[in-house]
């Protein structure tokens, strides 16, 4: 029983991670109504960039951190702008974006694994000695990851709710073309959701790959599509159903890995989307709180 | 000189080879509009049965450890792994082509690959975990027991005629109403569903066709290597077939031929032969997967319609007087 209750402790750890990587797809997806297959290649780009500024460049971890994300977010912008929003305008068939976004896939882990190689690395970080708190033991780290989670879901709320920018992203899912007729610059709120999409893959991928400790290119590989099932379980689209789909996945997978077996953590998230797919695949969430 | 035939030999069994993957491919994508991305558990799919079907038992002591092991012969085993990756298309299909939208059915079967993946890698007495299938003698040495380089020749032949079939049968469908429907069904689901086509089968037997194709594929590439084992499809070799279609041209046969020529042959296999560079011996290798990432990328901005474009089909047009659109007749009437 204490191991089944230490192992939600790690499914929280888990989930705050999950969090912040589905948030960040599914607000894309809100906006710009495709899915980007790439995104788990931005998750360990960012990392690796983190990794060469802190380790190469001898920068301070969080200073690494918050440049990788910037940079990440800024070259989301920039595939975005220059190939994805090429057939956007020309309102190319959805299967054409869905193969552009996965040949982008393999053109970034390509480039990762000729720049840093196909071994694994790791941060210079302390691990720290784990707190007990109750029935869960968690490092420092891990807290933080848990606290930062908390404090950016927070701040996805209110701008979304409070800022302009969060009200025409929620505008723009809602509908493109009446949030244009309504006088919302379309295109550059496109361009802020990219940056914000980037800047929170970036931060999952730190994330991730700090609580994995050791990481190589193809890292996130399976951890994308537990962020997809995690996003379809919210209801595409949908942020706080996101939130709440990154909530319960987390749990289950980390859950799962001390009643079955570690080695079947995906399958079971697997399992999880096939039963959402085939119950309600229109997710848990439906009408409130679109992004 | 002695090299060239045989080094030619080899690049023609996978041209004829990748010519079967990309007709599958293009039966489920090009013809019915479903994504798959996970095109290559199928090929490994009828890869590892026909090499379970073809191969002696296995046994735990000499560490090599697989199901079945009948030792049958090579043409049963191509049809049991051909039979194997319809029916594992069928499963996918059930679950990913359940009226969802494309993107839904992408995701479905990439994580559906990854699970698979995960799965025959880390559950060895399956086929041997990791280290896979191997030690499949010649098929057919029985009859005709050959060398090495006479073996390749004997191949070439053998995957020709397997494609030659598959041709057949890949253009079969494309002209028969079932194909009619697929293309129907790819272009407007709805407008399909309004003439009472039955969309989610069209799109199950596009998608299990497919990968009967893909896992005929597979089944020649396990004869051909003699061993098979997880390295050999990661989820990058889907690109290949999928860059393949597209750059040949989706929607016929023909611009698959052409495509597997272009990216299977001269990007991805003859490639491989380029010695690799001393001081970084990854660079070939991943040079050569962002160009065919790009190449995706690039021919869908320039060209999505592809080297051979699909035949515009009048069918649908039938103007009763030659040189005048139909709507403007039903204007004037």
């Amino acid at each position: 029983m204490g191991l089944i209750l230490q192992s939600v402790g790690f499914g929280l750890v888990t989930a705050s991670v999950l969090a912040v990587a589905s948030v960040g797809l599914t607000l894309q997806f809100g906006v710009t109504n495709y899915i980007n297959f790439a995104y788990g290649t931005f998750l360990m780009l960012a990392a690796y960039l983190t990794w060469t500024l802190s380790v190469k460049a001898h920068l301070n971890f969080i200073l690494a951190a918050a440049v990788a994300c910037v940079l990440m977010g800024v070259i989301a912008v920039g595939v975005a702008r220059t190939i994805f929003k090429h057939f956007v305008d020309r309102q190319a068939p959805l299967f054409y974006l869905l193969i552009v976004t996965f040949g982008l896939s393999l053109i970034v882990s390509n480039v990762i694994e000729a720049i840093w190689g196909p071994g694994f690395e790791t941060y210079n970080l302390s691990v720290g000695t784990p707190l007990t708190l109750g029935p869960f033991s968690l490092t420092p780290t891990q807290l933080l990851i848990m606290g930062l989670a908390v404090v950016l879901m927070l701040g996805i709320h209110f701008m979304l709710t409070r800022t302009v920018l969060g009200k025409a992203m929620r505008a723009m899912s809602d509908n493109r073309d009446l949030a244009q007729v309504s006088g919302i610059n379309t295109d550059r709120i496109t361009m802020w959701t990219w940056f914000i999409t980037g800047c929170l893959a970036g931060l999952a991928g730190i994330a991730l790959t700090v609580t994995t400790v050791s990481f190589g290119p193809t890292s996130a590989d399976s951890f994308l599509f537990v962020i997809f099932a995690a996003v379809i379980l919210g209801g595409i689209g949908h942020p706080y159903g996101a939130m709440l789909g990154a909530l319960v996945l987390g749990i289950i997978t980390e859950v799962s890995a001390v009643v079955v077996s570690s080695a079947y953590k995906d399958d079971i998230a697997f399992v999880a989307l096939i039963v959402v797919l085939l119950l309600r695949p229109q997710g848990l969430i439906t009408s409130r709180g679109r992004a | 000189m002695g090299l060239i035939l045989p080094y030619l030999a080899t690049l023609m069994v996978f041209f004829f080879i990748y010519n079967i993957f990309t007709w599958g491919l293009n039966i489920q994508f090009g013809y019915a509009g479903v994504l798959d991305f996970t095109f290559i558990t199928f090929v490994a799919c009828g890869a590892y049965f026909a090499g379970v079907f073809a191969l002696g038992p296995g046994s735990k002591q000499t560490g090599f450890e697989w199901i079945l092991g009948l030792n049958w012969p090579f043409p049963i085993a191509l049809l049991a792994g051909a039979a194997a990756a319809g029916i594992l298309g069928l499963i996918i299909g059930l679950i990913a082509i359940n009226r969802l939208r494309s993107d839904y059915m992408a995701i479905v079967t990439l994580a559906a690959g990854t699970v698979i993946y995960g799965l025959v890698s880390n559950f060895t007495p399956l086929f041997d975990g990791f280290d896979g299938l191997a030690g499949l003698t010649q098929p057919f040495s029985q009859i005709l027991p050959l060398n090495s380089n006479q073996f390749t020749y004997l191949w070439v032949l053998v995957s020709g005629v397997v494609m030659v079939v598959c041709w057949f049968i890949a253009q079969r469908i494309l002209n028969s109403p079932l194909g009619r429907t697929m293309r129907a069904t790819r272009d407007d689901q709805d407008a399909a569903d309004t003439f009472g086509k039955d969309t989610v089968r069209v799109r199950l037997i596009a998608m299990s066709m497919g990968a009967v194709l893909a896992g005929v594929g597979g089944a020649l590439l396990m004869g051909f290597i003699g061993a098979f084992s997880p390295a050999g499809w990661t989820s990058g070799e889907t690109f290949v077939v999928f860059a393949a279609m597209i750059v040949g041209g989706t929607g016929n046969n023909w611009g698959g031929v052409v495509g597997s020529f272009v990216v299977a042959v001269l990007i991805n296999e003859a490639t491989r032969y380029i010695p690799p560079i001393q001081a970084d011996p990854t660079l070939i290798p991943t040079v050569r997967n962002m160009l065919i990432g790009a190449s995706l990328i690039v021919v869908l901005w320039v060209r999505p319609q592809g080297i051979i474009p699909e035949a515009r089909r009048r069918l649908y047009q039938l103007p009763l007087r030659p040189g005048k659109p139909p709507a403007a007749e039903v204007e004037s009437a």
